[in-house]
């Protein structure tokens, strides 16, 4: 007979979007399924739980990562970025997520959030991309609805925006 | 007059989406919530002998566990329209049967989604197995094992679909060439990103309530009802925001009956949510097949008769198999003009993944074959076959697949506005100087129609209300789902425009089918079509309500007034104005008027029309093909919101090229079991496999049935894609390829070949 599952759980402490986050995971938890059903953000999605799809994609410590491929007792004392913590105010979205409203660039929605924290990653190193590095950016995240034009479109926009206002982006 | 419509205002739905407020079904949670999964068939058809359940139950944490002994045997249709001629009865929740690898045979329910998945490993079942099919021409041989026991038998999910106009025999005889080929189609799967999942909970009064990722919740309220035994108001389908579906979440899945049942067994809210590799095994394909056609032509192209014989590969249910079957036929007798046709459509079960409904439903694969083969004419007649796609285009007044006439000159329209586009005469082979380097160019095109919604083969009747509320503000409540389109924006625009308020003064009510009115569901490139005419019904009696209290106070008459941005004034009289909030003011004895307008709309047919422009780069020594471009030419009437239109245009060319290029799921022949059930394996186009694409969209062909000349647009992209990309790789390297996927070593075969033939 197979060994019922463990299920010690680990204290870990997380900060995510800015708030540290006093947490008891079991070890085999990924950083997606914690940050879905212990800290009660949905807005990370799972598409695939393997790694595939990047609707899972978060910000560890500024760099972007799958988090269902993270396990959440990795990132104790690390600081996590998700979809709910883009924006630099609770009243004022993230220019990416006011062009991917105004250019149509989300059609479910369900590639969104990690599309979204992807490219501020991008635009974090890359102020300035071309076509091609976007699209190259966004090679591990997949969207079924909108072909990318709009996608494409909306992060060159943004980046245009940015560079004129020259704001610092956080 | 200001107008919303034709403006793309900002979408209802998507703040959530770019924020990550907008619920999904697996974002809900309840209290005491357990986890339910799902265990699998191991083979492809076998009687279940037994299931032993009990290490399984012995399980710390495991709360319930049901095989088909435990549930209803209620045989239910597969795709829940109800008693519609397009789709099968012949699934159980659970059988004593598998007919396919990775069907559902037993449901655990547990405190934790490993328990559960543990459970499941620890349940044995012992399989008889029976002997397995696996393709068509395997289920029609005599000796075939029989997959149901329903159905008119040899396998065959329907009776022979038949198709019959003018003298086939005397067309051919007419032609002064005839032409015939048999094409094939691979196997892609929607793929939407949002796996299949529902939560279930039951209160004490015994009624469900699922929260489920659907495309149409009154048809999975109507067929959990009628299965669990349950009146209509005892079950509740909530679905918000859904990660799209494309067709394929029409059916009702198994897990959904599970899940309510595992909630019911154990009094307490279960969810179950697939894997991404249970909803390539669980989920819905698109139908795999063989269309022979033949056809006959003048030597100036015109075409004398067509004949055509379509299997389909239903898999191991019918789903959508007659709908898809009857669609894709019918739509051979259109497109191009012929009066002569014989058209056959036959769709067969196999030991295989369940076909079902996906986007351009059956007309992808069967103008796949025709503009493919329109090509072929072309060449051999000499006649470059944007011409020849032209002269045979349908137009006005034809009598269209569904037997209505067509209305304006949709098709002809898009391939002229495409070839003045692309310089099309230029960018052929037999325009351009010949291509010597190992990568080699070319341009094709292919044509679609598609029909507004699926009337007449399914009833269909679209449904809203709207509500004014006593400060002006609008209501509308509709029983369309969001699957991603935009089309709750879509109806607000509609409602707005009508009644005579701004966009934003609209809220959109939907996703609870004891709030909002029926509907069939969001498929059929029907929503803005349908539910959208019957939105501007209902705020049309609104209006004319607050118009008449307008009337009384301003002591004028009802017809002379207008509305606009919420200011009614009257004509003729500048300066005399009231606004709505004014008009609809408390008065002695009414506090709040009821200000209520509904609307039914029945659709008469519309189709919208589309050609698209491909140029392909051909890797002469990979086989690698690449989409350098796209112009999509559409005629979809009055377009409501560009970007939206626009966007489910790209989207649906996302798809095709993934259909012509790559994506098959590929099922093993020898046992049945799935090859490449993941994203890694299953290879779709992401962002740097696709083109630009340069997408125009025309007005000239509106429909009287659509909102404001509205028709629809989500299916059309696409269907022409495929043909224009076979099409210009025929261009590129002289190779003509009859199926899809067509995949780089198939190009590398054939090139291989030719230069062997060129050698010899
Ligand atoms: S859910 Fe993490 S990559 Fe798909
Ligand atoms: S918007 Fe649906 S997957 Fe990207």
């Amino acid at each position: 007979m197979t060994a019922p599952i463990t299920t010690v759980a680990m204290p870990v402490t997380i900060t995510i979007n800015g708030e540290a986050r006093d947490l008891a995971v079991a070890p085999f938890r990924t950083l997606l399924d914690v940050l879905r059903n212990e800290a009660g953000l949905t807005g990370t999605k799972k598409g695939c739980d393997v790694g595939d799809c990047g609707a899972c994609t978060v910000l560890l410590d500024g760099e972007p990562v799958n988090a269902c491929l993270v396990l959440a007792v990795e990132v104790d004392g690390r600081a996590v970025t998700t979809i709910e913590g883009i924006a630099p105010e609770p009243d004022r979205l993230h220019p990416l997520q006011e062009s991917f409203m105004a250019l149509g660039a989300s059609q479910c929605g369900f590639c969104t959030p990690g599309i979204i924290v992807m490219a501020k990653a991008l635009l974090d190193r890359n102020p300035d991309p071309t076509e091609d590095e976007i699209r190259f950016g966004l090679a591990g995240n997949i969207c079924r609805c909108t072909g990318y034009t709009k996608i494409v479109e909306a992060i060159r926009a943004t980046a245009r925006q940015m560079a004129a206002a020259g704001q610092p982006r956080e | 007059m200001t107008s919303v419509i034709g403006k793309s205002v900002k979408r209802t739905d998507t703040l959530g989406k770019v924020t990550g407020g907008a619920v999904y079904a697996g974002d809900v949670v309840l209290p005491g919530m357990l986890f339910g999964r799902m265990k699998r068939s191991t083979v492809a058809h076998a009687r279940i002998a037994s299931i032993d359940v009990s290490k399984a139950l012995a399980l710390p944490g495991v709360k319930a566990i049901l095989t088909h002994a435990d549930v209803p045997r209620v045989l239910h249709y597969g795709s829940p329209h109800p008693r519609s001629a397009s789709v099968t009865q012949d699934q159980y929740i659970l059988d004593t049967k598998v007919r396919y690898w990775g069907e559902g045979v037993a449901a655990v329910a547990a405190t934790s989604e490993e328990i559960a998945e543990l459970a499941c490993e620890l349940i044995t079942v012992d399989y008889e197995p029976l002997p397995a099919v696996f393709t068509v021409d395997e289920a029609l041989a005599p000796a075939a094992p029989k997959i149901h026991d329903v159905g008119p038998g040899g396998n065959l999910v329907l009776d022979p679909f038949l198709i019959k106009r003018g003298d086939v025999e005397k067309g051919f005889a007419e032609a002064e060439l005839i032409i015939e080929g048999e094409y094939g189609m691979g196997r892609p799967t929607p793929a939407y990103m949002e796996p299949n999942v529902c939560l279930c909970q039951w209160d004490p009064l015994g009624k469900l309530t699922i929260w489920t990722s659907t495309q149409s919740p009154f048809m999975v309220r109507g067929t959990l009802a009628e299965v669990l035994g349950l009146p209509l108001n005892k079950v509740r389908v909530l679905v918000d925001h859904m990660g799209g579906g494309f067709g394929a979440k029409q059916d009702l899945f198994q897990h959904e009956f599970l899940c309510a049942l595992l909630a019911q067994r154990t009094r307490r809210p279960v969810r179950m949510e697939f894997t991404r590799k249970e909803t390539f095994l669980g989920g819905r394909t698109r139908h795999p097949g063989t269309i022979w056609l033949r056809q006959g032509f003048k030597r100036d192209g015109t075409i004398t008769a067509r004949e055509a014989k379509i299997v389909f590969n239903s898999g191991a249910y019918g789903s959508h198999g007659p709908g898809v079957t009857a669609v894709a036929t019918a739509s051979l007798t259109s497109l191009y003009r012929c009066e002569n046709v014989r058209l056959e459509g036959r769709c067969v079960y196999t030991n295989t993944p369940i076909a079902g409904a996906f986007r351009g439903y059956g007309v992808v694969q069967s103008y796949y074959a025709l503009d493919i083969q329109m090509d072929e004419v072309a060449e051999t007649l000499g006649i470059d076959p944007a011409e020849l796609k032209l002269k045979n285009a349908v137009r006005e007044g034809d009598i269209a697949p569904s037997n209505h006439p067509l209305t304006g000159h949709g098709l002809e329209d898009c391939i002229r506005r495409g070839i003045m586009e692309t310089g099309w005469a230029t960018r052929r082979a037999r325009g351009r100087a010949p291509q010597t380097g190992r990568l080699k160019r070319g341009w094709g095109m292919g044509c679609e129609m598609h029909g507004s919604s699926a009337y007449p083969g399914i009833k269909e009747q679209g449904n809203a209300v709207v509500r004014m509320n006593e400060d002006g503000s609008v209501t509308l409540l509709t029983g369309t789902t969001g699957l991603g389109t935009g089309a709750h924006t879509a109806l607000a625009q509609i409602t707005a425009e009508e009644l005579g308020v701004r966009f934003e003064d609209v809220a959109v009510v939907h996703g609870d089918t004891d709030v909002v009115p029926w509907d069939i569901g969001a498929f059929a490139s029907h929503t803005t079509f349908m539910a959208g005419r019957a939105c501007q019904m209902a705020a049309a009696q609104v209006k004319a309500k607050v118009l008449a209290r307008a009337a009384d106070k301003l002591e004028v008459s009802a017809a002379d007034l207008e509305v606009q941005d919420s200011v009614i004034t009257v004509r003729g009289v500048p300066g005399m104005r009231l606004t709505v909030r004014e008009a609809i003011a408390a008065e002695r004895g009414i506090p709040a008027p009821q200000l209520l307008g509904e609307g039914s709309y029945h659709p008469t047919k519309a189709y919208s029309f589309g050609a698209h422009f491909v140029e392909v780069e051909v890797d002469t020594e990979t086989g690698q093909v690449s989409v350098l471009q796209v112009v999509p030419v559409h005629e979809i009437g009055k377009v409501i919101h560009p970007i939206a239109a626009a966007g489910q245009i790209e989207g649906g060319i996302q798809q095709g090229i993934g259909h012509t290029l790559s994506e098959d799921y590929v099922i093993d022949p020898k046992d049945g079991r799935s090859l490449n059930a993941s994203f890694v394996d299953y290879k779709m186009p992401l962002a740097m496999d696709m083109p630009p694409i340069r997408t125009i969209i025309l007005e000239t062909a509106p429909s009287d049935g659509g909102p404001f000349g509205a028709k629809g647009v989500g299916e059309d992209p696409i269907i022409a894609i495929g043909p224009a990309i076979a099409n210009a790789i025929h261009d590129a390297i002289g190779v003509r390829f009859r199926h899809y996927p067509i995949t780089p070593e198939q190009i590398l075969a054939a090139l291989a070949e030719k230069a062997g033939e060129q050698a010899a």
